[in-house]
């Protein structure tokens, strides 16, 4: 598990890797080729995963006009009209706001509630309530709307951030124990012991030891909570009101009561999306160790 | 070193943990800001605005008809919401109710955006306060309905579809019985609504709604395409299949005609097919969509998108049909009339100047377009303050109101509004003649009459999609007929 | 020094801890069981009763009680259904085998270390953690059949327009291609972090025997890397199963219900019919189905831990 975490080395020399090692440092046509062709590959599956993204960001630049008499993929005068439209008219800071408040505070509740009960499972031996979080990672999500409508009407809660954000958590809690419940299980427990003969009661070992170890743990864990809160759709499609609608579902109302919208709608779809994509650029290797923990350890 | 490591990370949490402490009591006060300190008047032109840039009854249009030549002498009368004065509005709203909230909920629709900059006036006359919500249209049904199911009063006064959601809402004792008001109130005066509106919000002789807006099926098609090929508006059906024929060129991406392909939203379209050659969705409580008649319907609708439509009809609803003639990629559009708008927003329209109208061709059974209340207006049957939920009704359907949106472009239901002159200025003059000419032959529903009207439009809508796509559709006709007789009789 | 450090902050508060550790066991469970309690088991069990119910949400009339009629229905009388079981395990099954395929090449052409490689693994990650529903609208206007980036594109390389997500045969491969699209650079990365955690020695053992790299894939690097694959296959699967967000933006299982799946048909019975009922048993047995996958992949890894 640690392996995993550990910050991939920033060496930039290339070594290559076991099939092509070379026995010798002679570089051969057929090493070059190797290389070439490598490189190749790459560049033709990053243009697969990356091309979405270009052409959403360059139709999001584009006038209706430009968009619908579709051969003009390169050649138009750029606007920026449907920025100004998705934050002016379609009052996308309100919803840009909803989403970021909904989606830290329902990873910081579910890191409260989370870092407790996976450190008790990977230490009191509290097996079954790590399986029922789990079970929380299976259950289709639209089993729980029907009847929290009715519980959160009956707290006249429905449309407001709480009953959002308690959706939300959800889906962060169970990933944040998931990821959790493996991190605390690698971490030595002589540590905590030891600090706990020194005179620390054990809620001490677990604050002043077990915690600050684990902190790049908790950082990918809440990451992956503040992320999948974010692009939550389905959730915040039912339970959020006017004034707490969230991004994902304010871009499904672009197609609404008007013709289609494209550059607006890809300008609303780009606001969506930068933040997480920056977030990946900055802690990439948190949101990889996130994403894979679980499948490569044992 | 990897001490260092974890002690750098220790304070960082530690910063992260405090940040988040104060989002959260940031949070906590925001929750009080929003439920209580924002007014309606401040929130809801923003909100409602998301439709704005599209309708001329929106704020947009002042620069909207000022930027397009041609566009402007057709809507003149897009400014009459704010030329008609504040008295001539509120006159008779009384005070009798001042201090009481009503919680207003709205499609994302322009009556919405229409009321919304209304709103303020009444508030003012009536001292109550009004908190308006809109929802893209899907959406507010289902937020309507699991509001109503869970039986929270969230909704005083709402929108809804009453040829849509209207009998499953009375049936469930959702929506309270207006009548007795409706009768009472004699100078707002109920019969001025025109029959078939009243007809539509009516379900056992008791009127559950107030209708807002009516549309017709209409064709809009291309006068310079049409001259070039020196053709007429199709009057009949023959005529529509010819000119859509003739006007097909997928070299140069020109195509004959564009409509709704998805089963569903298709059925309403559908629907003055089926009347115009003669059919109906029932007879005698029994399903008749296997008739000759219908079958016809069904196999032209579908030939006209195959053989002349652009591609990918089936995944298209209104707005991707629309986007399709605002392009000028197709000669003919058949649509509701009151989405006439679209076609004249320059922002969007490449075609604006070129649009003319014309009333739906005739089948073998006669033209006979829908005619329909598309939207009411309805108080929830848990409400808490029924009286002041009606004052804000009467208002807000009251003559000179009407007359105040109709003027930006949103056809009404009143008879009044449409009889006087005033009443058309907002209308192309062309689209005001077409839309009086449909209303007099129109068929009061555009789709089956039932009380799960969703699972409804799935099952006719079905043969729609067979025959866009050229397969058998007699076989699929008589198999959702099987399947429509068997909802008909469980639906009850 | 960390401990030196805390404990300073919390003196005053020594007799809480003191407390907090004489019941930490509870006190770490309590919040957490709660609230799954409330927010999952409650509603859980709510379905359960539902399903044995038909109700359409009305004030006037309550819920009537059917028996097992919801399930019956279901398998006797709802072609609907049926289509939509077996598209869901079709989408899923297509989907995930070709992320895993893809997956394994990507990261084979990924491995070890090489220029500009963090740069990409960066760029891997878009994908998967961008807003589903944004890319979903950004998909829309690449298969848009009018104006999007494919049929436009496709003349150019000799090729007919294709209707994609407006034809019935090809709208759920569409989203299967988009499911594709958004999680096979997870697969890779999983996959290279199984690869990077392989023992050294029986490659070099195989080396050394001479082995050529084919043989080295198939009778090395593929078993040892099995524990993974399945785990990571057993992920995906259980959300590919689920998958709602692009299907409901792109297609709302249309056309003709082309790409309706149990997902989605359970949505629509219980948002759009509002048989809340049927849908209750619905999202039950989805539920069940999901379950059994789940518990099928983890047999699968038991048996292989034993084997290997």
């Amino acid at each position: 598990m640690s392996k995993v975490l550990e910050p991939p080395t920033g060496s930039l020399r290339p070594a290559a890797p076991l099939e092509l090692r070379a026995r010798s440092n002679v570089l051969n046509r057929s090493k070059i080729l190797g290389y070439v062709l490598r490189y190749a590959g790459i560049i033709l599956v990053l243009m697969f995963f990356v091309l979405p993204f270009l052409w959403m960001v360059l139709s999001s630049f584009k006038n209706q006009i430009d968009i619908t008499t579709g051969k003009n993929i390169f050649k138009f005068t750029p606007t920026t009209q449907n920025y100004e439209n998705v934050f002016n008219q379609y009052n996308y800071l309100l919803y840009t706001w909803n989403s970021l408040l909904v989606a830290v505070l329902a990873t910081f509740l579910s890191l409260l509630l989370g870092l407790p009960a996976a450190y008790a499972i990977a230490r009191f031996k509290v097996g079954w309530l790590g399986v029922v979080l789990l079970t929380a990672r299976i259950v289709p999500g639209i089993t729980f709307l029907i009847p929290w409508f009715i519980i959160f009407s009956r707290l006249n809660l429905v449309g407001t951030y709480p009953a959002l954000i308690l959706s939300h958590m959800l889906i962060g809690l169970p990933f944040i124990a998931w990821i959790m419940i493996s991190f605390f299980e690698g971490l030595p427990v002589d540590l905590e012991e030891a600090a706990q003969i020194d005179g620390a009661t054990q809620f001490g070992a677990f604050l002043r030891i077990a915690l600050p170890l684990s902190v790049p743990g908790i950082i990918t864990a809440s990451i992956m909570a503040f992320i999948f809160s974010w692009n939550n759709f389905m959730f915040s499609l039912l339970l959020a009101d006017d004034q707490t609608r969230t991004l994902p579902v304010a871009i499904f109302n672009f197609l609404s009561y008007s013709s289609v919208d494209w550059g607006g709608l890809m300008a609303a779809a780009v606001v969506i999306t930068l933040p997480v994509l920056l977030i990946s650029l900055v802690v990439q290797r948190y949101i990889v160790a996130g994403l894979t923990s679980g499948a490569t350890k044992g | 070193m990897r001490r260092n490591f974890e002690n750098s990370f220790r304070r960082l949490g530690l910063i992260v943990v405090l940040v988040l402490l104060a989002a959260l009591a940031v949070a906590c006060g925001d929750t009080q800001v929003a439920s209580n300190t924002a007014p309606a008047a401040s929130t809801l032109p923003t909100v409602a605005s998301s439709t704005g840039n599209t309708t001329l009854a929106s704020g947009g249009n002042a620069t909207t008809s000022s930027s397009s030549g041609t566009g402007v002498t057709t809507v003149a009368g897009a400014s009459g919401t704010g030329a008609a004065t504040s008295a001539d509005l509120t006159a008779g709203v009384s005070k009798n109710f001042a201090g009481k909230e009503i919680r207003l909920i709205t499609a994302n629709h322009p009556w919405a955006t229409g009321m919304a900059k209304l709103i303020p006036q009444f508030e003012q006359a009536s001292g109550m306060k009004v908190k308006a919500e809109s929802y893209f249209e899907d959406q507010l049904s289902q937020k309507l309905q699991i509001g109503l199911t869970s039986g929270s009063s969230g909704a005083d006064v709402f929108m809804y579809r009453p040829l849509q959601e209207g009998r499953l809402f009375v049936k469930n004792g959702w929506l309270n019985d207006l009548s007795g008001q409706a009768q009472k109130a004699t100078d707002w005066n109920w019969a001025d609504f025109q029959d078939s509106a009243r007809n539509t919000v009516t379900v056992d002789n008791k009127a559950y709604g107030v209708p807002l807006v009516t549309e017709r099926e209409i064709v809009y098609y291309r006068k310079d395409l049409f001259q070039q090929a020196g053709l007429q508006p199709p009057a009949s059906m023959d005529d529509l299949l010819a000119a859509a024929k003739k006007l097909t060129d997928p070299s140069k991406q020109q195509f004959g005609i564009v409509m709704r392909g998805q089963r569903s939203p298709a059925v309403t379209q559908f629907s003055s097919f089926l009347y115009s050659y003669g059919g109906n969705w029932e007879k005698d409580g029994k399903s008749a969509i296997s008739s000759p008649e219908a079958l016809s319907a069904y196999k032209t609708y579908g030939d006209l998108l195959r053989n002349y439509g652009p591609q990918g009809t089936l995944n298209m609803s209104w707005p991707q049909a629309v986007a399709i003639f605002q392009q000028g990629k197709a000669a003919m559009w058949i649509d509701a009339d009151s989405l006439y708008t679209n076609v004249l927003d320059p922002s969007k329209s490449t075609i604006v100047d070129k649009v003319g109208y014309a009333q739906f061709p005739a089948g073998p059974g006669g033209s006979k377009p829908y005619n329909v209340t598309s939207w009411g207006i309805g108080m929830n049957q848990a409400s808490a303050n029924k009286d002041a939920d009606w004052e804000f009704i009467r208002w807000a359907t009251s003559a000179p109101v009407v007359m105040a949106l109709q003027q930006g472009g949103l056809p009404g239901a009143r008879s009044s509004v449409w009889n006087s002159p005033d009443g058309l200025k907002g209308f192309p003059v062309e689209y005001a003649r077409v839309a009086q000419s449909s209303a007099k032959v129109g068929v009061g529903a555009d789709r089956p009459a039932v009380i799960n009207v969703g699972q409804a439009r799935d099952i006719v809508g079905a043969p729609l999609e067979v025959s866009i796509q050229g397969g058998d559709v007699s076989a699929a006709v008589t198999e959702a007929d099987k399947k429509f007789s068997s909802f008909l009789v469980s639906d009850k | 020094m960390a401990i030196a450090k805390g404990a300073g902050i919390l003196r005053p508060r020594f007799r809480l801890s003191e407390w907090l550790s004489r019941h930490m066991k509870i006190v770490f469970v309590l919040p957490s069981l709660i609230f799954v309690l409330a927010m999952m088991v409650f509603p859980l069990g709510y379905t359960l009763w539902l399903s044995l119910n038909e109700w359409n949400g009305s004030s006037i009339a309550a819920p009537k009680a059917v028996g097992l009629d919801n399930f019956t229905t279901l398998f006797t009388n709802d072609t609907r259904f049926g289509d939509s079981v077996v598209r869901t395990f079709g989408f899923s099954a297509v989907a995930v085998t070709i992320e895993v395929i893809f997956g394994l090449l990507i990261a084979l052409l990924l491995q070890g270390k090489f220029w500009g490689q963090n740069l990409i693994k960066t760029l891997l990650l878009l994908p998967m953690v961008a807003t589903p529903v944004a890319m979903g609208m950004a998909w829309l206007l690449i298969f848009e059949p009018n104006i999007g980036l494919l049929n436009s594109l496709l003349p150019d390389l000799g090729l007919k327009p294709q209707p994609w997500l407006g034809s019935p045969q090809q709208a759920l491969w569409c989203l299967a291609a988009v499911d594709i699209w958004q999680w096979t650079p997870m697969m890779a990365l999983i996959i290279m972090a199984g690869l990077a955690i392989l023992p050294e020695e029986p490659f070099e053992a195989a080396r050394v025997d001479g082995a050529n790299p084919l043989q080295r894939f198939f009778y090395l690097t593929l078993p040892l890397l099995m524990p993974t694959l399945i785990v990571a296959t057993l992920l995906r699967s259980i959300d590919a199963l689920k998958t709602f967000d692009i299907i409901y933006t792109m297609t709302k299982g249309g056309p003709q219900y082309a790409s309706e799946t149990i997902n989605t048909y359970s949505y629509t019975q219980a948002f759009e019919y509002f048989a809340l009922g049927k849908a209750s048993s619905i999202l039950l047995i989805f539920f069940a189905i999901v379950l059994g996958v789940s518990l099928f992949f983890i047999q699968i890894r038991k048996r292989w831990g034993v084997q290997a």
